[in-house]
């Protein structure tokens, strides 16, 4: 057989006019159909479908299956369209899937001033980033009161100065969760007066103060090694604050 | 412990309102900030909360604590520097009352950006 030069090329084609080149009787010796036209394939028996199949269902008292139809009718509607449910939860951003970002200049060991809060206007030290995007900072609680503590990132204004953590190990258990608000159990105190709740004042716990202590040890020892280790803790000690003739927008931290 | 911290808001001073020649737009105030010349040193204060703070003469209650006081404020935010010279436009969560024209209002240095 010669090599076809047209092969996957359209045998017939539509001219300008609309009207395509070749009539059905030419198509008819283009495509050799008379080739097919006596071949017959065989007619396979149709594959006979269940109409019901017999699907298991959860519950003791339900009586374990159903009888469930392979093919909807055309009445069975759902409420809500199927595909704008998916469009919903794939829109949903759920926020433990949120892209936590990291100023670069909030490298761990960076000294950082607190802007708000209980501790504003305190040098601290960042440590790391945890999980929900908070920053892990730390005062060292010695230096300037400030705890191991959280704080979000757009509190806290980095500064050039940092220290090398590197060889701070800081527990894989201090985590969002560690540090989450411990809810008091008031299904307990239901029996009770309501009205008797006292709102206990925050006591760290002895865990907290362990590792605090364990993790400041650190911090204080990366201090020290410090060129200007010195400096730096009267540095941590002083608390950040604007003067007069000192603009924010002119300096550089 | 380290001693009470200094000022960390930057100063500034609620010199008007948004406004044309003959129209004025009370929902956006114009601050004029020390020591900032130019819309270079303005750029650096956008999107940082401001603050007027204001002193009234019943007491009331302040959040997180028992104690009322007379202090009060109205919290905004820095939306753009207008303009060359170097103020700055913002909008308050209720526009400022007239009487603050010519007060300090502090522009604090969060949301930080450095």
């Amino acid at each position: 057989m010669a090599k076809n030069k047209n092969k996957g090329k359209p045998r017939n084609y539509a001219l300008d006019s609309g009207v395509y080149r070749f009539s059905a009787s030419k198509m008819f010796h283009k495509k050799a159909i008379h080739k097919f036209l006596k071949k017959t394939v065989a007619k396979k028996p149709a594959d006979k479908k269940p109409v019901f199949v017999e699907k298991k269902i959860k519950g003791d008292k339900n009586g374990g299956t159903r009888m469930v139809r392979v093919k909807k009718l055309t009445n069975n509607v759902p409420t809500m369209d199927v595909k704008t449910c998916i469009l919903h939860t794939k829109r949903k951003s759920v926020f433990s899937k949120h892209s936590r970002k990291l100023r670069p200049s909030l490298t761990p060991g960076v000294v950082a001033i607190i802007l708000a809060g209980v501790h504003k206007g305190k040098r601290v030290v960042a440590l790391k980033q945890l999980e929900t995007g908070l920053l892990l900072i730390t005062g060292p609680l010695k230096l300037n009161g400030c705890p191991l503590r959280r704080i979000n990132q757009r509190y806290l204004l980095a500064t050039k100065t940092s220290i090398n953590v590197s060889g701070v190990k800081v527990p894989e258990t201090i985590n969002d969760k560690y540090f989450a608000r411990v809810k008091s159990d008031n299904k307990v105190k239901k029996d009770g007066n309501i009205f008797e709740n006292k709102k206990e004042d925050y006591k760290p716990s002895e865990q907290r103060k362990a590792d605090r202590a364990s993790v400041d040890k650190q911090v204080l020892e990366a201090i020290k090694k410090h060129p200007q280790g010195a400096a730096l803790k009267s540095y941590f000690k002083a608390g950040f604050g604007l003067n007069k003739g000192e603009y924010p927008h002119k300096m550089i931290f | 412990m380290a001693p009470k911290s200094g000022r960390l808001y930057a100063k500034a001073v609620f010199t008007g309102f948004k406004r044309g020649l003959r129209n004025q737009h009370e929902n956006t105030a114009l601050l004029k900030v020390d020591g900032c010349a130019g819309q270079e040193d303005a750029r650096r204060y956008i999107g940082k909360r401001c603050v007027y703070v204001y002193k009234a003469k019943n007491k009331t209650s302040v959040p997180n604590s028992k104690e009322k006081s007379q202090l009060r404020c109205i919290w905004g935010k820095v939306t753009r520097p207008p303009g060359n010279a170097g103020s700055v436009r913002a909008k308050f969560r209720r526009n400022l009352p007239p009487q603050a024209m010519g007060c300090r209002v502090r522009i604090m240095l969060y949301p930080s950006r450095i």
